[in-house]
């Protein structure tokens, strides 16, 4: 048996009270991919910021190519060859792409002068061997996220690092790039390097690994063969109990119209297309959940921010609200009204990082928690208390602060929040990112729950299946426009995929 | 209520008030022990007295200052502020009763009409802020930094205009000066403006979206929060609190000189908040914390003054720059030990040891040199006695460096 690249032995961690990790040992194997699953909360990231140096203390040892290693940094990572692509993409969005793969180790003539041009050649050679052609004198703000992670691997690879770390690398990327980023992948593993790859998604971790090791609440469960096990097993592992059966029981009877959308449009100045959405017409209905499916750039959430009135520019077309025109401009009103939004990125745009977990709930009503002018502490507890009851928060009741909890957990924080307002419709802006499998489950229920109360939802997703499951019917936005609506029966991956790539050109000159 | 969270006494131990309180007591202790005149024993009204005028003609403003700062903005402009407050109250006086003024006896009517508008004034320029970032889009920063300059200019402008050619307005009426600088008045006011503007922080709906909009604007919007008018209201207590500051200064130095009134107490009240736990980023503070910073800061001066003898004026930015300094550097070390943390012990640490000893030697001298005992040398091995300890904390952190990990 060849002896291992890598060699976690008894590593453990705690921040403050809680322990991220415990007394994880696994090996990793020259040329492998290995996969890191585990349910967020389970430990992979914290594992994998101790392997590239950005954790420093640590309880346990490392070992790198049989030699007992611990680095004081990323740098001293760098050096042993590891290299990590985080999940939050680490660019100087100002600085051109030649400027952000050499950071911090620029290249010089005599010594003193930048030598951009030699950068400038040196990234062109990198980016063309991961079959991408940007110019590398663009800003690195000025790219998609998938060109943006194209720079980072680009970068681990003019350090020469034989392991490259990979944390949720597919998290935020269009199925094209998927493609592309799996042949970037066959293309590094065709030289050897051996890729640690975090994933909560059972069909990518099941099409690219060798090997597959489960984490869970901080401990090592299993290292497993990929080709001797299937995703219920890893799920099975992962969550420690059976969620297979993903059935959400019967679809709730759907009522009368509730949000009827007429032409709706957003301005886009300064744009080639000049609108971010044209003429977007659909209904909702009580007890009804809409998917609306598109690619990156389609206008899914500014679909969801101009109903509610959160959009830079005021859309012009028609909302009718349970029979009422409305055309909100400001959340406050769109509040009033009977709107609620759980966007899209909840770490800068939904919760409030300061804040405990009930003050966090409790943020849109708190008019129903007061006595006369003051706040009433006990009513506002109250009120977020019933909200982690019935959407089954996990917390230790509701003076930890919100960061404390897991992504899922800070995500039905979210929906309580706007379940205390008593919406109408309410608009979630691809609920499930960031959130694994078991709290995934749990978020479909809730959300199911809520329409057998009479609720009308939207749900956004980059992730077809998860659409397939939830919605009652299905809405396809390409470039802005709605390309086709489908009832669940009629709805397949396939012909969402073609309505959501067709461009509007070609759907206005039929061939 | 359910309260699952560490025990009252844990988290009472832990909160930047009860530190404060402490380093309070450890100041006023320290100084009543080396003060060689003995001041806090043989008159301790007096010396109360003067600690407290002080503190509430900071804390008044300091207040408004914390309420910005906790709803994730900035005021740069209080200084202005208040004498521009100033000039005007002294303006109005003029205007609504002019031989009253020179008479030395100005009309109760005319009293209470320019006090309140001077106050309009105030809302006037909180106003005026609130649009220059909400409607304008201008940072806060920038925009007070506009009227800390142009404020203070106009006041300039404005004081000869109305006094026929003076470049000062003199207090006309010595009853009304009596009244307004009363020092148990001053501090009831005070003491009832802080709890108004606790209540509001603490308790009230209002306060709640403040410090959330602090925390993270974008998600207070998408909330349904209106921020733009919490933006007005933060910027209208924060200069209408200066403006009462200038009537109560206007009284209290006998004088409206705008050239020279208040010039710099912006950052006092910004160092009382930061000292009092008020995060610059906003969202974290409050007001209990603004009000003890305050009294900390003007007690360490008035500690210092009395340990060093006259000079007041003169060290107090000396005192504020090194308390803000030590406050901030103890309250960001969280839960760590002082001695986990490694200050020296890189290039720029070991370099800012020989500065660090010559200002401490030249400290030692600026404060002692007229005493008796002072001779030469005691600064010189002051100064090297501050440079000897910081090298060996020095060695010693980099020496950790390779014994820090698992502890």
């Amino acid at each position: 048996m060849t002896p291992p690249i890598i060699s976690i032995q008894s590593v453990s961690k705690h921040f403050g009270g809680t322990r991220a990790l415990h007394e994880v040992s696994f090996d990793v194997l020259p040329g492998e991919l290995h996969a890191i699953c585990g349910e967020n909360g389970a430990g992979k990231s914290t594992l994998m910021k101790i392997l590239s140096g950005v954790i420093t203390s640590y309880d346990g040892a490392l070992q790198v190519d049989g030699n007992s290693v611990r680095f004081s940094g990323t740098r001293d990572a760098e050096k042993a060859g590891i290299s990590i692509i985080h999940q939050e993409l680490n660019l100087v969005e100002q600085l051109s792409i030649a400027a952000n793969i050499f950071l911090g180790r620029e290249r010089r003539w005599g010594g003193v002068f930048r030598d951009d041009r030699g950068m400038e050649r040196a990234a062109t050679e990198l980016l063309h061997a991961l079959d991408c052609d940007i110019p590398t004198h663009r800003l690195a703000g000025s790219l998609r996220v998938g060109d943006q992670q194209l720079i980072e691997i680009a970068k681990s690879l003019s350090l020469n690092s034989r392991i490259l770390v990979m944390d949720e690398p597919t998290s935020a990327l269009t199925e094209a790039e998927v493609e592309r980023l799996y042949r970037v992948i066959a293309k590094l593993r065709s030289h050897g390097t051996t890729i640690l790859y975090i994933s909560h998604k059972m069909d990518e971790v099941f099409h690219l690994s060798d090997r597959i090791t489960v984490l869970r609440d901080g401990q090592f469960i299993a290292t497993r063969n990929t080709r001797e096990t299937n995703p219920a097993e890893i799920t099975h592992l992962m969550v420690g109990r059976d969620i297979e059966s993903l059935d959400l029981g019967p679809r709730s009877p759907i009522g009368e119209t509730i949000l009827a959308v007429k032409n709706l449009s957003l301005a886009w100045p300064g744009h080639a297309r000049g609108y971010r959405l044209k003429d977007v017409s659909f209904e909702l209905h009580r007890g009804e959940v809409l998917g609306i499916a598109g690619l990156m750039g389609a206008g899914r959430t500014e679909l969801l921010e101009s109903l509610f009135g959160a959009s830079q520019l005021t859309p012009t077309g028609e909302i009718w609200l349970d029979g009422r025109s409305i055309l909100p401009r400001h959340p406050a009103e769109a509040k009033r009204y009977g709107l609620a939004l759980v966007t899209e990125d909840r770490k800068r745009l939904g919760i409030f990082n300061t804040m405990d977990v009930g003050r966090n709930i409790s943020m849109c009503s708190l008019q129903k928690a007061t006595v006369g002018p003051l706040l009433e502490r006990s009513r506002e507890n109250v009120l977020s208390q019933s909200m982690v009851e019935k959407l089954r928060i996990k917390t230790a009741g509701l003076t930890p602060p919100i960061g404390s909890l897991s992504g899922g957990n800070q995500q039905k924080c979210i929906v309580g929040r706007w379940l205390l307002t008593n919406p109408k419709v309410l608009l979630l802006d691809d609920p499930t990112r960031g959130v694994d499998v078991g709290a995934k489950a749990e978020l479909y229920r809730v959300i199911r729950g809520l329409c057998s109360e009479g609720l009308g939802v939207i749900v956004t997703s980059s992730e077809l299946p998860e659409l397939l499951t939830l919605s009652d019917r299905i809405m396809v936005l390409s470039e802005g426009r709605k390309t086709a609506e489908f009832p669940i029966a009629e709805a397949t991956q396939e012909k969402i995929l073609e309505a959501a790539t067709r461009s509007w050109q070609s759907h206005s000159k039929p061939a | 209520m359910s309260n699952d969270s560490p025990s009252l006494i844990s988290r009472l131990w832990s909160s930047v008030e009860f530190k404060l309180i402490l380093s309070w007591l450890v100041v006023v202790i320290a100084t009543a022990l080396l003060d060689t005149n003995h001041t806090y024993f043989n008159a301790p009204g007096e010396s109360a007295q003067l600690i407290l005028r002080r503190t509430v003609l900071l804390g008044f403003f300091a207040l408004g200052s914390a309420i910005i700062i906790i709803s994730g903005g900035i005021d740069l402009s209080s200084g202005s502020v208040i004498a521009m407050s100033a000039t005007v109250f002294g303006s109005l006086m003029i205007v609504l009763d002019p031989q009253g003024f020179k008479d030395g006896s100005v009309s109760t009517t005319a009293v209470i009409l320019s006090i309140a508008g001077t106050l309009l004034v105030g809302a006037m320029i909180g106003t005026l802020h609130a649009w220059l970032i909400t409607g304008v889009g201008l940072p806060p920063f920038v925009a007070t930094l506009a009227t800390l300059v142009g404020l203070r200019s106009f006041s300039r402008g404005l004081t000869p205009t109305v006094t026929m050619g003076k470049s000062q307005i003199d207090f006309p009426d010595d009853k009304l000066r009596e009244a307004l600088k009363d020092v148990t008045s001053i501090t009831i006011a005070f003491v009832l403006f802080a709890i108004l503007l606790w209540f509001l922080m603490s308790r009230t709906v209002i306060g709640r979206h403040l410090t959330a909009m602090g925390g993270n604007e974008h998600a207070a919007k998408l909330s349904g929060i209106r921020t733009d008018r919490l933006k007005w209201l933060a910027y209208v207590i924060g200069a209408v609190s200066a403006s009462i500051v200038g009537i109560i200064t206007f009284a209290d130095d006998g004088s409206a000189k705008p050239d020279i009134m208040a010039r710099g107490y912006e950052l006092n009240a910004i160092a009382g908040s930061v000292i009092g736990g008020c995060s610059l980023q906003g969202g974290i503070g409050t007001i209990p914390g603004t009000v003890l910073g305050c009294l900390f800061l003007r007690t360490v001066i008035d500690s210092v003054t009395k340990i060093v003898g006259a000079g007041a004026d003169v060290f107090e930015g000396m005192i504020v720059g090194i308390v803000v300094v030590l406050a901030v550097t103890f309250s960001q070390r969280g839960g760590s030990k002082l001695s986990d943390k490694k200050y020296f012990a890189n290039e720029i640490g070991w370099s800012v040891i020989p500065p660090l000893g010559i200002l401490s030697g030249l400290s030692f001298l600026l404060f002692f040199g007229k005493r008796e005992w002072y001779a030469p040398y005691q600064a010189f091995l002051f100064g090297f006695v501050v440079i000897a300890a910081l090298a060996v904390r020095a060695v010693l952190e980099s020496r950790s460096k390779n014994t820090s990990g698992p502890s």
